[in-house]
């Protein structure tokens, strides 16, 4: 009789492991002066996994690629009312910050804080189709991470980048592309140049 | 690819992000999504419950995506140690994918994130399963692997049949160049 076929066990050990030959880790991996890599450990063990996500997700019955993306680009137009308001506390908590550090007041934390509201800006407008905002966001955050690896603080070139989200956030810039308004985009690109250098 | 019943666990300090990617799950057939903000959430949910795949920002506060990545593959007594984990990041600067990797990450997306990006990894990961490698400095999949073309022929590239290693250019990375760069190892590249 045969054997009945077994399903895969989910939380399965892993399978047969062989010893591989030895794998060199760039951490500590060695560079002789022969410029070969350096083994880095005697054996490696190498083994199959098969986890429940790959075996779940290559069952039949999914949602065919089209389909799949055609039907999470509907679920993202269904969040962008939800957007235009999370843009909008976005952008002025960002500008009240700046404005308040700017204005001397104690604000611990702030560039943590304006550095992850410019990442949110721009992880999340990309996806929505706004290319403006996503613009200047990223532009505001290479500007943020510069000061946070020790480049000077321009205050104005930070307020700049919040004026230009402020613009960006209204309804005539919102579907704008970059190259659309070259001149701010030109300016802002100017400004993070003359600062991280 | 059938993701229904299975339990993804997004974890990102945006909430409004992670709805974004909670929307793009739920388009492509997902029903058990779980959304946490932090590492102590993320590790608190894998001692709560079986989760079958995280998608993690690198930024994830408080320690980052790779040291928590590095923690799950490092714990022996773990059952999700081999759990496929997709990093995403805004830094697509090289040395940071081949940190990523070298966390233990099954891949990189870089974000903005689009429905389509999202998919291809997920059915990469899905469809190419990789051996585990583990050795005394590393635990996780193997980092040598070659990319022969997207799961089922689909993808940006519909005839990407060769592992194809673009210059350095720029300080940040293309994701076609981030894919490419964790199957560099295999060829010789790295």
């Amino acid at each position: 009789m045969a054997k009945s076929k077994q399903p895969k066990s989910a939380t399965k050990k892993p399978g047969p492991s062989v010893i591989a030959p030895p794998i060199a880790d760039p951490g500590t991996a060695e560079t002789p002066k022969s410029g070969k890599t350096k083994r880095a450990s005697p054996t490696a063990r190498v083994f199959p996994v098969d986890t429940r996500f790959q075996q779940l997700a290559r069952r039949a019955g999914g949602v065919p690629r089209d389909k799949a993306i055609e039907r999470a680009q509907m679920a993202m137009e269904d969040v962008k009312p939800a957007y235009e308001e999370f843009l909008g506390r976005e952008v002025t908590g960002l500008a009240e910050l700046v404005k308040n550090v700017e204005a001397g007041h104690d604000e611990p934390g702030w560039l943590e804080t304006a550095t992850f509201r410019a990442r949110q800006l721009r992880d999340s407008a990309g996806p929505l189709g706004y290319e403006l905002i996503t613009f200047v966001a990223a532009s505001l955050c290479e500007l943020l991470d510069s000061i946070e690896a020790g480049s000077e603080c321009n205050m104005e070139s930070i307020v700049c980048h919040v004026d230009a989200l402020m613009l960006a956030r209204q309804k005539s810039y919102r579907g704008l592309r970059p190259e659309q308004v070259p001149e701010l985009t030109k300016g802002l690109q100017r400004v993070v140049k003359h600062v991280t250098i | 690819m059938n993701l229904r019943d299975l339990v993804i666990l997004v974890a990102d300090p945006s909430s409004y992000i992670s709805m974004l990617i909670h929307g793009m799950l739920r388009g492509f057939g997902s029903n058990k999504i779980l959304e946490v903000r932090n590492s102590n959430g993320v590790l608190q949910t894998l001692m709560g419950q079986k989760i079958d795949i995280m998608i993690c920002d690198m930024h994830l506060p408080p320690h980052g995506g790779l040291s928590l990545t590095r923690a799950i593959r490092g714990k022996t007594d773990n059952e999700h140690r081999t759990m496929p984990i997709l990093i995403m990041s805004s830094d697509s600067r090289e040395a940071t994918i081949k940190r990523a990797r070298d966390a233990g990450a099954n891949m990189v997306i870089a974000k903005p994130i689009s429905p389509a990006s999202l998919y291809d990894r997920l059915s990469w990961i899905a469809f190419n399963p990789r051996k585990f490698v583990d050795t005394a400095s590393y635990f996780g999949p193997d980092r040598r692997f070659k990319i022969e073309g997207y799961p089922g022929g689909v993808g940006r590239r519909a005839g990407d049949k060769e592992v194809e290693i673009g210059a350095e250019s720029g300080p940040a990375l293309a994701q076609d160049d981030i894919d490419n760069l964790f199957s560099s190892v295999q060829t010789g590249q790295d």
